[in-house]
């Protein structure tokens, strides 16, 4: 590809540069300025393996949930021809724009003790969601299964529909065409979807602090242990935030080796 | 187990209407030149398409009628499908592909596996059973997809275009052992395609549609002697002309005449070989032959081992010459030249009545 960056125009390098500086150079920082000696105390005195483990548990669970949902979801938008499927697709994909802290306070109308329909899971169920580790896992759901959904839409849209036929003459029903011939030969975008939809949820900040609160050792993830940090000791919020930065590094490198490669697919 | 299509199918500006029917142990061979139809019929067969009108029946058992609300879905036919692009499953290995519809009728996976190997084995595929599609070659490939539709003991094999996707010289290996297999499968097989030498190579019999219409159906032998419509002539390498006889002359509807002793009076269409002609620089005197016209060379182009003409009468006639002849005439585009023919030479038949 070296004709086409010959052919850049020269216009655009300054931006460019500026706009990586601007990209990379936070994260610098945050390596730079990190109390590299003092990890281990600060770690011990913060009570880092609770928040690890609710963060990496709940973005799990929220990733099962996301796929449980969201990959039928999403063939239904690939494929159904009902009318108003348009208007379902930007219905749940409202969560990708809308600010993650609306969001929790929408589904704290929704599922709260008092909410439209929590109460009634309350009343009849004896089912509490908020400010449980379960709440945790819904808001996280809530801003990360569009990404999965919109990914994994796109490849049932241009997945082969010759193999699908190719699969109904020899016998197989519906089904087994979904789950023996479609599922995997979306398995490279399924990955990538995951993937996305796991960083959102273990990322997710805004949701969670307002339907499932800041409770350290129920519903404190990570993220939430930095801001409880920077209140108090900026230099803990450092310290607190490289695993989230090694895990991006990881996520990225993921991405990037194994599922984001063209030829993975065949 | 007869196959019997006999219906309509309306898409966007197009209509298949035609009556197609295969018995046991034949091989018919729907040919017609691309867009006539031919998918669309085939794609309704195996039931991935449904008639608007009409019916499909397999073995008595009706697949598809909309007059009596029956529609028996793809999956439930069991009508082995060979797709011109093969659509082998890619993640799949090659014993599994062909494991597939057995697993899919719910025999058990160990059953189903050594079901797919005897396949293989009658296929010559053995060694290619752990394979993944991605590692065939287009022979492989198909012969892989050809045991896949065999495999589910089909009640009718259909073929889309067998040998088009593959190069010249693997189309040359794959016809005389498809044509081995085809044979050896005791069912009604459809096959569709554009190509006459695929269709003359592994049909029993012909059926040549056009617009959605069936124009012409019989033996290859019956289509290749008396073709009806342009295209067939055209397929067979043949000139054909429609007109009028009347006590063995012909009046052409393009206009001129040939003598033909044997036409039957009425409409006729007439069929002239391109090497059934005499090529004359010269006006000719005395030549014996009753069919003489005069026109120009418009093309010429080089065949195996001849040279075929186009001149235009100004009907356009093709005329095969030798290499020497043209030498000999020095023959060239544009030169106007005789052309004789012995009235022997001329076939006439009634023309079917449309």
């Amino acid at each position: 590809m070296k004709t086409a960056g010959a052919r850049t125009p020269i216009a655009l390098v300054p931006p460019a540069a500026v706009g990586v500086a601007f990209l990379v150079l936070p994260t610098v920082a945050l390596v730079i300025r990190a109390p590299w000696s003092d990890l281990a105390t600060i770690y011990r005195s913060n009570d880092i393996t609770s928040a690890l483990r609710i963060s990496i548990e709940t973005s799990l669970q929220a990733l099962v949930l996301s796929l449980i949902l969201g990959v039928p979801l999403a063939w239904l938008l690939a494929r159904s021809t009902a009318p108003g499927i348009a208007v379902v697709r930007a219905l749940v994909t409202v969560p990708l724009v809308l600010p993650p802290v609306v969001g929790g306070l929408a589904l704290f109308l929704a599922l709260g003790r008092n909410g439209v329909a929590g109460r009634y899971l309350d009343r009849w169920f004896g089912i509490t969601l908020p400010f449980t580790q379960h709440g945790v896992v819904l808001a996280e759901a809530f801003v990360a299964m569009p990404f999965l959904v919109v990914t994994v839409e796109g490849a049932f849209r241009t997945a082969d529909r010759g193999l699908e036929e190719a699969a109904a003459t020899l016998g197989a029903g519906r089904l087994r065409v979904f789950s023996r011939v479609t599922l995997p030969l979306i398995v490279p975008s399924l990955a990538a979807g995951s993937v996305l939809c796991w960083a959102r949820a273990l990322g997710e900040f805004g949701a969670t602090l307002l339907f499932a609160g800041n409770l350290p050792g129920a519903t404190q993830t990570m993220p939430l242990l930095i801001l409880y940090a920077f209140n108090n000791k900026p230099q803990d919020a450092v310290a607190l935030s490289l695993p989230l930065l090694v895990v991006a590094v990881v996520i990225l490198g993921l991405l990037r080796d194994r599922w984001l490669r063209p030829a993975a697919a065949s | 187990m007869t196959l019997e299509f006999d219906g309509t199918v309306r898409r966007e500006g197009f209509v298949l209407a035609a009556q197609v029917r295969a018995d046991p142990g034949e091989v018919v061979a729907v040919l017609g030149p691309n867009g006539a139809g031919k998918t669309t019929l085939l794609r309704a067969v195996c039931g991935l398409l449904r008639v608007d009108d009409g019916s499909i029946t397999l073995d008595g058992r009706t697949l598809d009628d909309p007059a009596r609300s029956r529609f028996v879905p793809a999956e439930r036919r069991r009508i082995g499908v060979v797709f011109q692009d093969h659509r082998l499953f890619p993640h799949q290995r090659v014993i599994d592909n062909v494991a597939f519809g057995l697993r899919s009728q719910g025999v058990a996976p160990r059953e189903a596996r050594r079901r797919a190997a005897g396949w293989l084995d009658r296929l010559g595929l053995t060694d290619l059973s752990r394979r993944r599609p991605g590692q065939l070659s287009g022979g492989q490939a198909q012969r892989v997809a050809l045991a896949r539709a065999l495999a589910i003991d089909p009640g009718a094999l259909l073929l889309d275009e067998p040998l088009a996707a593959l190069d010249v010289q693997t189309r040359a290996e794959v016809q005389g052992e498809l044509r081995q297999h085809l044979s050896a499968y005791p069912g009604p097989t459809l096959l569709v395609t554009h190509d006459p030498i695929e269709a003359l190579l592994l049909a029993t019999r012909l059926v040549v549609i056009e617009q959605g219409r069936v124009v012409q159906q019989g033996t290859p032998a019956q289509i290749t002697g008396r073709p009806v419509t342009p295209y067939v002539a055209r397929l067979v390498g043949m000139n054909l002309y429609a007109g009028t006889s009347r006590g063995g002359i012909v009046a052409l509807d393009g206009g001129g005449e040939i003598v033909a002793p044997d036409a039957p009076d009425g409409p006729v269409l007439v069929t002239l070989r391109p090497s059934a002609f005499t090529v004359h620089v010269e006006a000719p005197h005395g030549s014996s032959a009753r069919n003489r016209w005069h026109g120009a060379i418009a093309a010429m182009v080089p065949l195996a081992d001849r040279i075929r003409l186009t001149v235009t009468v100004p009907q356009p006639v093709l005329v095969d010459v030798t290499a020497s002849a043209v030498a000999e005439l020095r023959l060239e585009p544009g030169l106007p030249v005789w052309l004789t023919a012995k009235a022997t030479d001329v076939t006439a038949y009634p023309a079917p009545v449309r």
